[in-house]
């Protein structure tokens, strides 16, 4: 098979700025003044100094009620209760797993929060312990729902569902946090030919499609075995790079929006979708798809 | 051997500028995907590069981290390839540690670290043409990537340089043809709007009765990059802002 | 606006860098114009007002220069007719690197706001801008910009007209074409109105070709061959100097070698002038030779070469490959010229266009200039500066800068002196006159609480007679057991602040100059003779050093103050000296200067034990007739205790504050030191010695004093000043240095014989001494330091230039002096005594005490060898028959002055006693008993001359 190589120069980056002309809100950068007033109670992104209350980042102000904060364009995952997050575990210790979840501290995945295999349910004894390198091993996928903050910020996961568990074969994307949008869901079954596991955490699980109705052990197992055929493989692939392009150009991921990309994405073939122009002309496409219907 | 004068008797500098001007500034956020932050800036010739992972678990040895501020991470490193002569080492000599010291100096004072206790923020700064003003032109570039990271700061942090011509006039945003051939340079990094001066540093000695008007000028230089710095800041918020379609705001 | 400039440069190791450099271009530079609305209005000095007048262009107009221009025709345009000039910027950065002094003179034009000049920054400035091209060379290059400002200003002021001057034939045509007026300075010149003097000071650098042009002297090689032959060592690069006594040597000072390379001859000379730095090609051993002992001169009037070729044998003949053989080489090429302006006349005799001008300095060969002022400069004293100096020509080709007026006047000569010494002798300007305080001058109660008040103790000062300004005071008195001394010291700081237009007046000019009937101030009038002089019964600042001594003078306390003193008697050293000896006296006054002297001679022992050197110089006084100012007589300096008296002590005071501001200042202090001297300077001392049979130990100063010391013969009183005189000529000169660049071993002052040594004492006439004054006032607290004090950079550069002042002071001095003993002997005939200095092949060197005179008594005609005289090198000695001439010998001579040469008048000696037939005068008084005096003149011996000389001139013998 003959390969394209593709040298580019940084002097001839592609624009992916696909910004259309809108209305702006106001934008505060740190520093700034957002109000004098003292009513207001202070909310993320805000510190107060000399009696008025400064932004700390760039970002956009929201208020409810009282409560003004500002919300940057971009940082790390700050987990929420309920949220369904990919994450990779990191370390095995005494009943509890470390996961990466790129927020700000790793979270925490309890020995009590997990389905056994088998579906059993009793209390966890001095052997599960020993036997939790068997589930779990340092460098595993998993899919999970926050269940608690703790004060310090770290996160409590837990798997108590036959959606999460460990992951099998697929595709990880890591996008920005900022860019997931929240919905209802957010294990999608495309009608492409994939399903894919938006994270709120940004990290991105695309992999064929899961039948439900399987008899599922708890998530626990690991299906690598089985062989993906080819054309789910490609559509695999397209849609991982539909959701690059989507990314690269900051725009929000949702199912819609893959959707719309990955049939504007069409027109090439997988591999072109990785040169910079592809992307940015699906992007913008998509974009134009998007505000028709607003409209 | 010919004395070049740095500030000619019509005002006008070695290169064209007059004493109070700034360089050239050019800066872009977000260059890089892969770090939280980036940020590329670009001062006269001078270029630099600047990363920011995190916050993020402390890594390595958990007793670095602090339960009541985050842990500061600075490394700064030059490319071999920025100065005149190829340089041997670009990380790890004297020069380089010392300005992470610097660099994290800066940054400590701005960052808002009670907000993350038990974590780390790094900060990875890389100078690709050295062409004076390093110090200055890395600073502003970590406060552009941090800022693109979402961490919360007080308020920008920038800096500057300043000297002195023909030994009475202030100069602004030294060159590195002016350092090499003038005299004593100073470089401060401060808070401009709120005028504290957070780190101050200087290559050879002058008269103290000197130090006033260079320290103003050098602030001056301050609040005028921190004008350009959140122009570039809210351009960027702009676009990405609108291609995310402003969902943030809701 | 912004672009790089890119360019490649070699480094010293061979390594080439690339550098990028930012260009900024503005659009905020205006055109100069007062007139034009589009411009921003800025300072300049272009000015409707002025007009050039020349007949090519009917109409006024502005003129912009090439470079070309301003490097060879400086002259010109410093002449008021030219003005409103455009100097561009890309011009100025190219004059500034070809030539530094002219670069500092078109910078003075451009600031008199009187001529109209304008700099116009082309290269920033966003329309004139242009990129250089790949592959342009530079000039091309410039040119390019150059004639894209004058389009520009052509199109931006429609109503104005430009005129761009330039020599490059290439770009005056291009020019044209372009639509740009052009035009050589020549025709430009010729046409315009009162044109003659610009004319003459036209430099020329074409070629007259002569029909029967031959070339007179070999070819240079060129830059690349010089440079090559330097590298690969064949060839060495060194500093020209001629010698003053014969025209047709010289030395090349290698640094690479140990000993100077000898030239001789025209090959050897190969058109070098003195101080240039020039390419030298080395003889083989067997080639070198030694210099020559002969004194020989240009007495050429016209070009040929017969006159040079026959002075050239004569030369060859006398050098011979014996004795001091030095290398000997030829000069292949000039790397560097160094010609600057001389001062000199015309040679008579010439008439026509073309004229011979001969400058006053020896060294410098005849200049040939062109003029038609010809008959009216003949009369006067010129400035003449050289341009070049082609293969075929026998002189050099010049042209005459200004005439400084009339030869033989004193003032003429005081002029020539003080510029031929680089003396700035201008009136002080307006700006410096506006520093001085205001009269009437009084002490407040402010500065009474600053200073210590000693206006009760009872000062006096003692100064040489008719001194103006008093530096110093001193006073003595008794505290306890111990004695008290105060030296106090005009309180110059105090009213010359730093930074101001009189300090810096001040420090350009570094010293007073003394001439014989002038003096050139440091600092105006009112501070030196007045509120700054310590005269007596008046209360005046000063800086006061006290010291707490015992009998025996060992200093037990030191202290610094600011002070108001208020000094009872300024005295002479004549009336000092009379009240010390006055028994009758015993005044506090008297009692103190008795004290003194007591302290100071125990002082001085001490010094004197420690290997201070005692020196002597022929120094004179020549006193002027007030009305005439012409010179009454000549009278060596008397000496009085007083002198050495004030002299110690302020030997004591620049120590002592030497030691004070060394170590507040290690860095910056400003000192002065007196380097040993290299031992081979000693030669021909120890070799004068030798030849008397007396042993000179040069080991350390110690040794030297000793021998010095030593050194006397009881027949011959005089020997031991002369042999002073010798060691004097020995030393190096004394220099003033930053203490951060030397070595604390290097601080030592050899001929006082002290590791550290200053200058404190005369801040009124010396600069070096404010600074001193400056810097102790630091350490005192009565006063706050200013950025350059603390400079060493500036502070060692600043020394530069009073060592460079104080040199040129001296010379000029003596220049003066020199002119002024020739004015007194004009005309006149007499028989004086003398001694030899040293014998030399053709000559002998003869030292008048009386009149601190030394002449040349020649013993042979110019040209030939002496058929009387024999010489022998190797004792030094000139035989004829039975006389023999030693060195130190005691002889009579005849003094006269031959005016036949204007610029150089010369002493004319000749031998009266010993007697040698066929040579000798007979003496003027006893011209009648000739007869006698030849018979016993031949009987004499050798070393009777001095009994019978003595006996004879008892009269006409003084000390």
């Amino acid at each position: 098979m003959s390969q394209k190589f593709h040298i580019r120069l940084a002097s001839q980056r592609v624009n992916t700025s696909i910004a259309e002309n809108q209305r702006y809100p106001k934008i505060f950068t740190p520093g700034e003044t957002i109000t004098k007033q003292n009513e207001f109670m202070r909310g993320h992104g805000t510190y107060e100094d000399n009696g008025e209350l400064k932004s700390s980042v760039a970002g956009v102000r929201e208020q409810v009620n009282n409560l003004i904060s500002v919300k940057p364009l971009k940082s790390r995952y700050n987990g929420e209760v309920g949220d369904i997050v990919v994450g990779r575990i990191t370390e095995v210790q005494q009943k509890r797993w470390k996961v990466d979840t790129n927020a700000r501290l790793d979270s925490i995945l309890l020995l009590s929060s997990v389905n056994l295999p088998g579906g059993e349910l009793r209390r966890r004894s001095v052997e599960d312990e020993h036997m939790m390198r068997q589930y779990l091993q340092e460098g595993d996928l998993i899919s999970a729902e926050v269940q608690s903050v703790h004060s310090d910020g770290t996160l409590s996961l837990h798997t108590r569902s036959l959606r999460y568990g460990k992951l099998g074969q697929g595709v990880l994307l890591k996008v920005f946090p900022s860019l997931i949008q929240r919905s209802k869901t957010h294990f999608h079954n495309l009608p492409v030919g994939a399903s894919v596991i938006l994270g709120n955490n940004g990290f991105i699980w695309i992999c064929p499609i899961i039948n439900n109705s399987e008899d599922s052990v708890g998530g626990f197992v690991q299906n690598l075995e089985e062989k993906v055929p080819r054309q789910e493989r490609e559509s695999i692939g397209r849609i991982r790079n539909c959701i690059q392009a989507l990314a690269m150009c900051k725009m929000m991921i949702y199912d819609t929006s893959i959707l719309y990309a990955y049939e504007e994405s069409l027109k090439y073939s997988i591999v072109e979708l990785l040169v910079p122009e592809a992307m940015v002309d699906i992007a913008i496409l998509t974009q134009h798809r998007l505000s028709m219907i607003e409209v | 051997m010919s004395k070049k004068e740095l500030l000619s008797k019509i005002g006008l500098r070695l290169d064209g500028r007059r004493a109070h001007e700034l360089r050239r500034i050019r800066c872009k956020l977000g260059v890089f995907t892969e770090p939280d932050g980036s940020a590329y800036m670009e001062q006269g010739l001078t270029k630099v590069l600047a990363a920011v992972y995190g916050p993020h678990q402390v890594r390595g040895s958990k007793s670095k981290a602090q339960h009541d501020n985050v842990v500061i991470n600075c490394q700064f490193s030059m490319a071999v390839f920025s100065t005149t002569d190829r340089k041997k080492r670009p990380r790890g000599d004297r020069k380089s540690t010392e300005l992470s010291m610097h660099l994290q100096q800066a940054l400590e004072s701005v960052i808002k670290t009670e907000l993350y206790p038990w974590s780390q923020i790094d900060v990875y700064v890389e100078v690709l043409h050295a062409d004076g003003g390093i110090y200055p032109a890395c600073v502003n570039a970590a406060t552009l990537a941090l800022i693109d990271a979402g961490i919360p700061l007080k308020e920008y942090v920038c800096a500057c340089t300043a000297s002195l011509a023909n030994n009475d006039v202030p100069m602004v945003d030294i060159s590195h043809q002016e350092e090499v051939l003038g005299g004593p340079t100073l470089t401060i990094a401060a808070l401009p709007m709120s005028g504290k001066i957070v780190l101050m540093e200087m290559s050879q000695r002058f008269h103290l009765d000197h130090l006033d008007k260079v320290m103003n000028k050098a602030l001056q230089g301050c609040k005028d990059i921190r004008r350009i710095l959140d122009e570039a800041v809210r351009l960027h918020v702009r676009d990405v802002g609108s291609a995310t379609g402003w969902a943030l705001a809701t | 606006m912004f672009t790089t400039k890119t360019f490649i440069k070699k480094t010293r190791i061979g390594h080439f860098l690339k550098h990028v450099r930012e260009h900024y271009i503005r659009d905020d530079i205006s055109c100069g114009f007062r007139s034009c609305e589009k411009c921003n209005p800025v300072e300049s000095f272009l000015s409707p007002n002025h007009h050039n007048k020349c007949a090519l262009f009917n109409y006024d107009h502005y003129i912009i220069l090439d470079t070309n221009v301003i490097l060879d025709q400086m002259d010109v345009l410093e002449e008021a007719p030219i003005g409103n000039v455009i100097i561009l910027h890309t011009v100025i950065t190219e004059v500034k690197h070809r030539s530094l002094p002219i670069y500092k003179r078109l910078f003075t034009l451009i600031e008199n706001p009187s001529k109209h000049f304008y700099i116009f920054t082309n290269d920033h400035h966003k329309d004139t801008y242009i990129e250089q091209l790949d592959g342009e060379l530079v000039n091309d290059y410039n040119d390019r910009c150059i004639r894209k400002a004058c389009s520009w200003y052509m199109e931006h002021l429609p109503n104005e007209k430009f005129i761009l001057l330039t020599e490059d034939v290439n770009n005056r045509n291009i020019a044209i074409e372009e639509g740009i007026t052009a035009c050589s300075i020549f025709p430009y010149v010729k046409h315009m109105n009162d044109n003659a003097v610009l004319e003459d000071k036209l430099s020329r650098k074409e070629i007259y070709l002569d029909k029967d042009a031959r070339d007179l002297f070999p070819p240079h090689l060129n830059n690349v061959q010089l440079l090559n032959g330097i590298k690969e060592g064949t060839l060495y690069q060194g500093t020209f100097r001629a010698s003053r006594d014969n025209f047709l040597e010289g030395f090349v000072n290698v640094e690479a070698l140990e000993d100077q390379v000898l030239v001789q001859g025209r090959t050897g000379l190969n058109r070098a002038v003195d101080g240039d730095v020039v390419v030298v090609e080395l003889f083989d051993k067997s080639d070198w030779i030694s210099p020559s002992d002969i004194i020989l001169e240009d007495e050429g009037t016209v070009e040929d070469v017969e006159e040079i070729e026959q002075k050239e044998k004569q030369l060859k003949e006398t050098t011979t490959k014996k004795g001091e053989i030095k290398p000997t080489g030829k000069v292949v090429g000039i790397i560097r010229r160094k010609w600057r302006q001389y001062c000199g006349i015309l040679q008579g005799g010439l008439e026509g266009v073309y004229q011979l001008f001969v400058p006053a300095d020896r060294s410098i060969p005849k200049i040939r200039i062109e003029t038609r002022q010809a008959e009216f400069l003949k009369t006067q004293k010129l400035i003449v500066t050289i341009d070049s100096w082609p293969r075929y020509s026998r002189y050099p080709h010049g042209h005459f800068v200004r005439a400084l007026g009339k030869i033989g006047d004193q003032s003429t000569e005081n002029e020539v002196i003080l510029l031929e010494h680089d003396v700035p002798h201008s009136q002080f300007s307006e700006e410096v006159l506006s520093c001085l305080p205001k009269l009437p001058w009084i002490i407040t109660d402010e500065d009474l609480q600053k200073r210590v008040d000693l206006r009760d103790l009872d000062i006096c000062s003692v100064d040489p007679p008719g001194c103006t300004d008093i530096d110093d005071a001193l006073h003595c008195r008794e505290v306890g057991d111990h004695l008290e001394v105060g030296v106090h010291i005009a309180d110059v700081s105090h009213f010359i602040r730093p930074y101001t237009a009189l300090d810096l007046e001040a420090q350009s000019r570094g010293t007073t100059v003394y001439l014989v009937n002038k003096r050139i101030d440091m600092v105006p009038n009112l501070l030196s003779s007045n509120l700054c002089s310590l005269r007596g019964g008046e209360e005046r600042f000063a800086f006061s050093c006290i010291w707490e001594m015992d009998k025996k003078a060992n200093i037990l306390n030191t202290r610094f103050h600011k002070s108001i003193i208020k000094s009872k008697k300024a005295m002479t050293y004549e009336e000092a000296q009379m009240t010390i000896d006055d028994k009758s006296k015993n005044d506090n006054i008297a009692k103190s200067l008795r004290y003194l002297l007591m302290l100071s001679k125990i002082l001085k022992k001490g010094r004197l034990d420690n290997g201070a050197l005692v020196l002597a110089s022929p120094e004179v006084k020549i006193m002027m007739d007030s009305e005439t100012m012409e010179p009454l007589d000549i009278e060596v300096k008397k000496m009085f205790e007083t002198m050495s008296m004030v002299e110690e002590f302020m030997l004591l005071a620049n120590i002592s504050v030497a030691e004070k501001i060394l170590q507040d200042f290690p860095e910056c202090a400003c000192l002065r030191r007196h380097p040993v001297p290299p031992s081979s300077n000693f030669d021909p001392l120890i070799k004068a010695g030798r030849h008397l049979g007396l042993e000179i130990n040069v080991e350390s100063g110690k040794e030297l004093a000793k021998s010095l010391d030593e050194a006397v013969k009881p027949d011959n009183p005089f020997l031991n000043t002369m042999i002073r005189i010798l060691a004097t000529r020995c030393m190096l000169q004394a220099v003033y240095f930053a203490s951060g660049t030397m070595q604390k071993e290097d601080y030592f002052h050899y001929g006082l014989a002290v590791p550290l040594y200053t200058h404190f004492t005369s801040p009124i006439r010396r600069y070096a001494d404010i600074i001193v004054h400056r810097l102790l006032a630091v350490s005192c607290g009565s006063d706050v330091t200013y950025p350059d004090l603390l400079d060493k950079a500036k502070t060692s550069e600043i020394c530069q230039n009073l060592n460079y002042r104080n040199r040129m002071a001296q010379y000029a001095g003596r220049a003066s002096i020199a002119f002024n003993t020739h004015l007194f002997f004009k005309g006149k005939l007499q028989d004086e005594q003398g001694y030899i200095l040293y014998v030399r092949k053709n000559a002998l060197q003869v030292l008048i005490p009386k009149y601190g005179l030394e002449s040349t008594l020649y013993l042979a005609r110019k040209g030939e060898s002496s058929d009387i005289f024999e010489y022998n090198e190797e004792d030094q000695t000139q035989r004829a028959k039975d006389v023999v001439l030693h060195a130190f010998d005691p002889v009579k001579v005849r003094l006269s002055l031959n005016s036949d040469n204007i610029q150089h008048e010369k002493f004319v000696l000749q031998l009266v006693s010993p007697y040698i037939e066929g040579f000798s005068v007979p003496p003027i008084e006893e011209m009648d008993t000739s007869e006698t005096n030849i018979e016993s003149g031949k009987k004499r011996k050798k070393d009777g001359n001095e009994k019978k000389s003595k006996s004879k001139k008892n009269s006409k013998n003084t000390n």
